[in-house]
């Protein structure tokens, strides 16, 4: 089996506690990186065993590639995984760029390649594909990439988005284990599911019940791709206290920010599958299993699905996933250094521990 | 105004430029030999470094932001190329990396050399297009830089709807970054007039760009030149080190740029290839005997340390007022620019404002 890895998301600039998303974006500061809290934020995850930090990709951020060269270089073993869209450059480009970066960071980074949230936002980018065809054409994005990672010579490529002739770089992707970096396809909808199989090496998906998880990647899985769940951690020291945290996360106003109004605004926009199928799901079930907890959904976004608990019993949900077969998690919790801590000291212990042990406690 | 110096960083880590087929260089960039060079170059009085775009080199954009992360006060002259990304996402990445280098980007434009390289990226254009698409894209580019508000932007190439990007172009002294653009044909002339603040020519005696210049400096923007540089103790050292240059190609690497020249399709090129077949010495000061064997760019100001700063004068009088060098080795020749050349040339400027003043009072 795959080593379990876990992720975090790497804080932003600005971050207000319990921000949601809305409240996040219209705070003017997140585009300017405080580089030395990030570089903080990066040594602390070494410290706590995190494998990577997600650094996302958006118009109201930094091109996550460049903060995590500018990051990288100051951190010692931590990678990051680099958010990019696919739309936006060109394949031969996007890979002479990444290659670079592995040239610099030794190869210390993953892609997570998405399509998309909202069509406002990607005409901001000049990008006017529907939801289906972005798929489509991330397909062929991503099928020039692994033909330039392959180094078989000149690439070669007609399809319906892209045409390369001769295509070569000479920079390769340099990493002590690997020829190409991994390739995180996010989504839960059937092109995402396809799209892992095809060009991807994980499907990262914003979690259902286990049971659902098993079947929807039973395929991914015998085609030899990893499942990957994205969600959030609320947790303390008793299931009273981590639920008590839950509710004031939804409770709150802040400043007279209406997240529930900006969530909803975001949802009429968004045309993500991912996003619409999890906020769905909010609206028919608060508790999806004891533990995977829905109600932050509608105010905080999709990807604030969360487990909630005490530290054991976030390990047993964490387990619960593992043992229907997912082996990355990218993770966040609010505020995101103190549930990072949280989740490093006093979870991480408990999945890495041996099964046997774990039995006779 | 004060001459500008900036040097190309195309070779740290190779003795000769242009020496080696394009296909045969590693791609792997050696940072410690790259941060040698910019630590140099901050001593030596040189304000920009060129990182230049090629399938054989690493992605200037990114190494740049390695090298800025690891320096303090050189700027990076990166080059760009328009059909390889959409212009938002270009705005974005260039953004991040003054966030992180404290503004230290500034742009070399350059519509692309080879219609074969080219495709290697997917673009298939011709030549004049690619000028009109550039034009679209710096249209755009600066649309986020110097407008207020949200870009909307209908074009052939692009197209954008209510453009926004959070993380703002910061540096001390600007609010959007310096643009060089290249070139020697009539589109790149328009395109520079428009969108550029200094276009780079290659040499031709001074004499002979005067009224090429006048125009452009009339426009608003400055002139530059593209050249090499063999400053010595004495004309005679000077002539010598000429000499023992073209004895080491010994006919071989000839070839390589023949071939180049030949696929080329950008007018200053082949312009350049004419000029060098005529005559060695086009004007006392400028050498093209390095062209056949190091290309275009190896038009050389060749003299003694009097010879060479006379002819930066001259220069200047005729309105180019700035220069991007090259030498052979850099290092060395950036020495001997900063022990022979650099103190005249202002202490020369600072004598010419002292008279200026007692003229003026």
């Amino acid at each position: 089996m795959n080593e379990l890895k876990f992720h975090w998301r790497l804080t932003q600039g600005g971050e207000r506690h319990g921000a949601s998303r809305g409240h996040q974006a219209s705070l003017g500061e997140t585009g300017l990186p405080d580089l030395g809290q990030r570089i903080r934020f990066c040594k602390r995850a070494e410290e706590l065993g995190i494998d990577s930090l997600l650094t996302d990709f958006g118009w109201s951020k930094p091109d996550p590639m460049f903060l995590a060269a500018a990051i990288g270089l100051q951190a010692e073993t931590i990678k990051f995984i680099v958010a990019y869209r696919s739309g936006l450059i060109c394949p031969t480009s996007f890979v002479q760029q990444l290659n670079t970066l592995s040239t610099i960071i030794d190869g210390r980074f993953s892609i997570n390649v998405i399509a998309g949230d909202t069509p406002e936002e990607q005409h901001y980018y000049g990008d006017w594909l529907p939801h289906d065809e972005r798929y489509a054409r991330t397909e062929e994005f991503l099928a020039v990439c692994r033909a330039l990672w392959r180094r078989e010579g000149p690439v070669n490529f007609e399809g319906k988005y892209y045409k390369v002739e001769g295509g070569k770089i000479n920079t390769p992707f340099i990493a002590p284990d690997r020829t190409f970096p991994e390739l995180f396809i996010a989504g839960n909808s059937q092109q995402a599911h396809d799209l892992a199989i095809s060009q991807g090496t994980i499907w990262m998906q914003i979690p259902d019940t286990p049971e659902t998880m098993r079947a929807r990647g039973a395929d991914v899985l015998a085609a030899g791709k990893e499942l990957g769940v994205r969600c959030s951690i609320i947790g303390g020291a008793t299931r009273g206290a981590a639920l008590e945290q839950a509710y004031a996360l939804v409770s709150q106003t802040r400043d007279g920010f209406d997240d529930g109004a900006k969530e909803r605004e975001f949802m009429r926009k968004s045309d993500s599958v991912n996003v619409r199928t999890t906020y769905a799901r909010a609206g028919e079930s608060e508790w999806l299993t004891p533990w995977l907890w829905t109600g932050a959904v509608r105010t905080h976004g999709a990807p604030c699905i969360a487990i909630v608990g005490s530290p054991r019993e976030i390990a047993e949900g964490v387990e619960e996933f593992v043992d229907a077969g997912v082996t990355q998690f990218i993770l966040a919790g609010w505020p995101k250094l103190e549930s990072m801590e949280f989740f490093g000291e006093e979870v991480l212990p408990l999945i890495r521990q041996p099964k046997e042990i774990a039995a006779a406690l | 105004m004060a001459l500008r110096f900036h040097w190309s960083m195309s070779s740290a880590g190779e003795e000769l430029k242009g020496a080696k087929a394009r296909g045969a260089v590693s791609g792997i960039p050696n940072l410690d030999a790259h941060v040698r060079f910019c630590r140099q170059a901050e001593e030596c009085g040189i304000e920009s470094l060129l990182t230049a775009f090629g399938f054989h080199r690493a992605d200037p954009i990114v190494l740049a932001t390695a090298l800025g992360m690891l320096t303090t006060r050189i700027k990076f002259m990166v080059a760009v190329r328009s059909g390889v990304c959409l212009p938002t996402l270009f705005v974005q990445q260039v953004n991040s990396v003054a966030a992180v280098t404290g503004g230290r980007i500034c742009l070399n434009v350059v519509a692309g050399h080879t219609p074969e390289e080219q495709k290697y990226y997917g673009d298939f254009l011709a030549h004049d297009e690619r000028y009109e698409r550039t034009d679209e894209f710096l249209t755009v580019c600066n649309a986020f830089w110097k407008g207020s508000g949200e870009v909307n932007f209908a074009g052939k190439y692009y197209t954008v709807e209510k453009g926004k990007l959070s993380t703002p172009f910061v540096a001390p002294d600007r609010t959007s970054p310096e643009i060089f653009l290249g070139g020697n044909s009539a589109p790149g002339e328009r395109l520079a007039a428009k969108h550029a603040d200094c276009m780079w020519r290659l040499p031709q005696p001074a004499a002979a760009m005067r009224d090429q210049v006048k125009p452009l400096v009339d426009g608003g923007i400055e002139v530059g030149i593209l050249v090499s540089l063999l400053v010595r103790e004495t004309h005679e050292e000077a002539i010598e080190a000429t000499e023992r240059l073209i004895a080491r190609f010994d006919g071989a690497p000839r070839r390589t740029h023949e071939e180049f020249a030949r696929k080329s399709d950008s007018v200053a090129f082949t312009s350049t290839y004419k000029l060098a077949n005529a005559d060695d010495w086009p004007a006392p000061y400028l050498w093209t005997g390095a062209v056949p064997y190091m290309g275009a760019p190896s038009v050389a100001i060749v003299g003694s340390a009097e010879e060479v700063t006379e002819a930066l004068f001259t220069y200047r009088d005729a309105g180019v007022t700035q220069f991007l060098f090259m030498g052979w080795p850099d290092l060395e020749e950036m020495e001997r620019f900063r022990r022979l050349v650099l103190p005249a040339v202002r202490a020369r400027e600072e004598a010419e404002a002292g008279r200026a003043e007692v003229a003026a009072s």
